[in-house]
């Protein structure tokens, strides 16, 4: 019973975990830029979502879907107006425009909210469900519905759909894509904008279980990037996988080995997976030809 | 002749005043403190501090001087702490320093300030590695993180039947400052805890930490958790049914701790180092929570706004007595002439020495008692 608990609140942690790397995936996939910076929306997603339930007094879900819609144009923003224009620049310029744009968010989120640590009213206002001794909380069975909802979604309307297929081929050739007539622009910035949306969903789900602050967003980034690391760089399913493991690690490494280790697991997977199997679970070599 | 006797008399004066962040009208005070960050929260003891000054200077500042504060931020961030005091040193060239929270940014600065010289009085952090062994400069202002352990130990113990007990804590400096002076007195008393628990900062869950303690089955939790922590903990031991008390830091406040949690009853059992003369809303503390209102009225008042306000009116006397010429030698000699001040702010008066810069040596403890914050001297007796 210990361990499935253990197991089942380390696949609720494991399910932001991958939502958080799978919305890196998208952009990464998309635009080849790795986005320091994508902590940050996750902790832009959580604050908005408080401000309209907190302060502007709407539903949780309005306020959720309005958070998202938002982030989702900040993200395309982003992307049109700051990543485009160094697009011929240096590959460490999207890295300096990432980290910049995630402290300037984090900086308006101090200005705002500054010396407070902010408590999320509860949401989901449901007793726990008890299978014996296992113990699954409201907040778990939200997360567990919503991000399987939204993945469902995302891989049917990525793998299944005209519009996926379309971004399947842009994501394989750009060239190839512009010549056909699509616009790649466009593209980049609905990339960028689903992206910074999944990253949102990641932080709306997290702001009713843990405080917030502004430096929300820096753990998740990490446990962002040891996902994908695990799932395979560009994969999708990689990354949803990445996730749903590394979270369920943190919690047995904790359970089984030390409490002292939890915080180390993302560090440890990262440097495990990229010394004997640098391309993940998940991940295909890429063969260049020169 | 007349003429070179007035250009001396002005050289003598002006050298008179001529100590660093002195001037005819002004006495300049930095104050450095954690006001962005995560840990921001703790920056409201600078902001109280700042207030108070404030308040002073309405009542005619000290000897016929304003105080002017110089506050700095560095994000409870040891190197932009160290940039923050070199900077009000150096840079703004302040009389004396009074501020910080954050035990671990204080001590990176500390070599600094010990090297400059000038006078430090600690308005918030615990660690009492900061003020001890005493150096000619450093003076602590609040109880040391030592005091509160040991409160909490003597508190812990207070239990009646206890025998076994639980430690869920910061791997860092700042936690074993309260954590291990608590399991220091509880072992002269043959209670060793059952179960240690790392709950680092920055986690959002504690599933397997509450659940190993659970197992362990224990009579009473240390927590030395900073606030998102403390939250996380206390709403997973209600998820997992660890009904036990739960004994934590002043790091945390029962008002805000309850605000974050949500309810009541994941609270309910949740006590806290109280270092004040009387509950935060009580009559005794109305005074200076009435002074923090009037300079920040968008201030919410939290247990760490009033805290270096005992300090700060040590420092008022001290320059008083310091004369119409203060410098920071005759300040650190009148500062080490406070014996058993009372605030009236603080449980406990100031005393300072030359041998014992640990200024504040009483705390008391507080708890829920049918839904109210009430201050307690033991277990289940109200002071």
């Amino acid at each position: 019973m210990f361990a499935l608990q253990l197991a089942l609140s380390g696949l609720a942690q494991g399910a932001i975990y991958a939502l958080v790397a799978l919305s890196m995936c998208v952009v990464n996939r998309a635009t080849t830029v790795v986005n320091f910076g994508h902590g940050d929306l996750v902790m832009a997603g959580a604050f908005v979502v408080y401000l309209f339930v907190v302060l502007a007094g709407l539903p949780f879900v309005a306020s959720a879907i309005l958070a998202v819609a938002l982030l989702f144009i900040l993200g395309v923003l982003i992307e049109l107006g700051l990543i485009e224009r160094i697009k011929a620049g240096p590959h460490i310029g999207f890295a300096l425009m990432c980290i910049a744009f995630g402290y300037v968010l984090r900086g308006i989120a101090r200005a705002v909210w500054g010396r407070e640590v902010l408590p999320m009213p509860t949401v989901f206002n449901l007793p726990p469900v008890f299978l014996g001794e296992l113990v699954i909380t409201a907040d778990a069975l939200v997360i567990f519905a919503a991000v399987g909802v939204l993945l469902i979604a995302f891989f049917l309307l990525f793998y299944r759909s005209s519009a996926g297929r379309v971004m399947q081929a842009l994501c394989q050739s750009e060239r190839g894509a512009a010549l056909v007539g699509i616009n790649v622009r466009a593209f980049h910035g609905v990339m960028w904008g689903v992206g910074a949306a999944l990253g949102a969903v990641g932080g709306v789900l997290v702001a009713p279980i843990t405080l917030l602050h502004p430096g929300l967003g820096a753990s998740f980034l990490i446990k962002g990037f040891a996902a994908m690391t695990l799932g395979g760089f560009g994969s999708f399913g990689g990354a949803v996988v990445g996730g749903l493991v590394l979270g369920v690690a943190e919690q047995l490494v904790g359970g089984y080995v030390s409490t002292k280790l939890i915080d180390i697991t993302a560090y440890l997977v990262i440097i495990l997976v990229l010394a004997l199997r640098p391309n993940g679970l998940f991940g295909r070599a890429i063969a260049e030809k020169v | 002749m007349k003429y070179f006797l007035s250009l001396l008399a002005c050289a003598l004066a002006t050298a008179a005043v001529a100590e660093d962040g002195v001037t005819a009208n002004s006495i300049k005070i930095g104050i450095m403190g954690p006001f962005t960050g995560n840990a921001s929260s703790y920056s409201k003891a600078e902001i109280g501090l700042d207030a108070y000054y404030k308040w002073v200077n309405d009542q005619g500042g000290v000897n016929g001087r304003k105080i002017e504060t110089v506050l700095e931020d560095y994000a409870c961030d040891s190197a932009k702490g160290v940039a923050a005091v070199k900077k009000l040193i150096y840079q703004d060239k302040v009389f004396m320093l009074h501020g910080n929270s954050c035990s671990a940014v204080a001590m990176a600065i500390k070599p600094v300030v010990v090297e400059a010289g000038i006078p430090w009085v600690i308005a918030h952090a615990a660690n009492p590695a900061i003020s001890s062994p005493p150096t000619k400069n450093i003076f602590h202002g609040v109880p040391v993180g030592k005091t509160m352990g040991v409160a909490m130990g003597q508190f812990v113990s207070s239990k009646p039947g206890l025998s076994r007990v639980a430690v869920i804590s910061h791997t860092d400096d700042w936690a074993k400052s309260y954590c291990g002076p608590a399991k220091e007195y509880l072992a002269s008393r043959n209670i060793k805890p059952i179960v240690e628990e790392a709950f680092e900062r920055g986690q959002t869950d504690a599933t397997a930490q509450t659940l190993k303690i659970k197992q362990a089955n224990p009579d009473f939790v240390i927590a030395c958790l900073y606030e998102a922590e403390t939250a996380i903990f206390l709403k997973d031991a209600k998820k997992f049914g660890l009904n036990v008390p739960v004994m934590g830091t002043a790091g945390t406040d029962l008002e805000n701790t309850l605000k974050r949690v949500g309810d009541l009853d994941t609270v309910a059992n949740y006590y806290v180092p109280h270092m004040y003369a009387d509950n935060l809303d009580g009559p005794r503390l109305k005074k200076y929570a009435d002074i923090l209102k009037k300079y920040y009225p968008n201030e919410s008042l939290t247990a760490f706004s009033l805290i270096s306000m005992g300090s700060a009116m040590a420092v008022v006397e001290a320059l008083k007595r310091a004369g119409k010429e203060p410098t920071r030698d005759k300040l650190i000699t009148e500062l080490d002439k406070t014996k058993d001040f009372d605030t009236g702010v603080l449980a406990g008066h100031i005393t300072w020495s030359p041998n014992d810069r640990d200024g504040v040596k009483e705390v008391a403890v507080a708890g829920f008692v049918k839904g109210k914050p009430t201050v307690l001297k033991s277990w289940g007796k109200p002071l």
